[in-house]
């Protein structure tokens, strides 16, 4: 027996990358526009996308939901009768590329698949999907210091919504501090204060939604 | 606690590289990390002693380097520590690198 040392220089993360490259294609072949929805637990992800399925009733839309252990969210969607599968990470606290591979023929027939993240700030960063869209949702309810510590999330969203602003008076959470420091970390970034309960700011991301869908079907 | 899925990757990567090399132990691992995977390392040797056991790298070291990413202001120059807000020249601060997790060098037990 005698020792060797082997210079690998092996990327870890090619790996996700390849299978989000993957994903990426087969959604840009059959003209499906993906958003990957971050954000923290109850920031109201799931609430958010029942809504926007009742919304955009004229279009074919799919929703996976990554949960780590059960199916209430689920069960919520697929009540709204769309094409929806749960996907439960277990041990994991964010879906990664690779789970999304094993689920991605399901939607084929869709122009829109909205795919629901594990509730977490951290983990989800950096598992590129094969999304188009990243969206950050959180909630005034989780402090107004939430934005500056989690910068990465901020920094590579496409688009950040601060929900439940209507409670920010009762949680004396500063509203315009938590868009001023999303701006700072993103300055390309949309960013929609939000309500879900009061429909404040939902229009505007309907709105967003359906520029996206138009554009790519217009280009196929 | 993204360590899990980090740990995994570390792992099969060593196996298929000790099975090209026919090892029969794997020694030591050699890791390069960017800081803004924001892995905690304890964690990550906790979860790959878990998914190690009773493999031929159960016994192997991990080495970890951390590097850091470039933040900068892109008006005025100046360096930050971490990518939070903007630069008080008003300039925007932009960052380069520190997402990277690559397997350098593997040292391992052959006949
Ligand atoms: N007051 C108020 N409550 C909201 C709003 N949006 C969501 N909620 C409530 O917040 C709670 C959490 O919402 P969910 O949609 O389940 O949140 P989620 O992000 O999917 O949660 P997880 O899947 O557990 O991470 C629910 O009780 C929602 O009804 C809002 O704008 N205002
Ligand atoms: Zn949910
Ligand atoms: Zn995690
Ligand atoms: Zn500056």
């Amino acid at each position: 027996m005698h020792k060797i040392e082997i210079d690998a220089e092996i990327d870890l993360l090619s790996e996700n990358r390849r299978l989000a490259a993957e994903n990426r294609k087969f959604l840009r072949e059959q003209g499906i526009v993906a958003v990957n929805i971050m954000g923290a637990i109850g920031s109201g992800k799931t609430l958010f996308i029942e809504k926007t399925v009742e919304a955009l009733r004229d279009i074919r839309i799919g929703v996976i939901l990554g949960d780590v252990i059960c199916r209430a969210d689920y069960e919520r969607v697929a009540a709204h009768d769309v094409v929806a599968e749960p996907v439960n990470t277990g041990k994991e606290c964010h879906l990664d590329a690779h789970l999304i591979h094993h689920r991605i023929r399901k939607f084929e027939d869709v122009d829109l698949l909205l795919i629901e993240n594990v509730g977490n700030l951290i983990c989800p960063v950096d598992f590129d999907l094969g999304e188009d869209f990243r969206v950050v949702m959180v909630s005034v309810t989780e402090g107004d210091d939430v934005v500056e510590k989690h910068p990465e999330i901020f920094r590579l969203a496409d688009v950040i919504i601060i929900n439940k602003v209507a409670l920010a008076e009762f949680v004396e959470a500063d509203v315009d501090k938590m868009e001023k420091d999303a701006r700072n970390l993103n300055p390309e970034a949309r960013i929609i204060r939000m309500d879900l309960k009061k429909d404040i700011g939902f229009e505007e991301w309907i709105e967003f939604l359906r520029g996206v869908l138009n554009v790519s079907g217009n280009s196929g | 606690m993204h360590e899990m899925s980090y740990a995994e990757a570390i792992l099969e990567n060593l196996l298929n590289l000790a099975e090209k090399n026919n090892a029969r132990e794997i020694k030591k691992a050699h890791l390069v990390i960017g800081e803004l995977l924001l892995i905690n390392p304890e964690q990550l040797e906790f979860c790959f002693r878990a998914i190690s056991r009773e493999t031929i790298a159960e016994n192997c070291t991990l080495e970890i380097e951390f590097v850091k990413p470039e933040i900068r202001c892109v008006k005025c120059g100046k360096e930050f520590d971490a990518p939070a807000g903007v630069c008080e020249c008003g300039g925007f601060v932009s960052v380069n690198g520190g997402k990277e997790m690559i397997l350098k060098s593997v040292i391992m037990e052959v006949d």
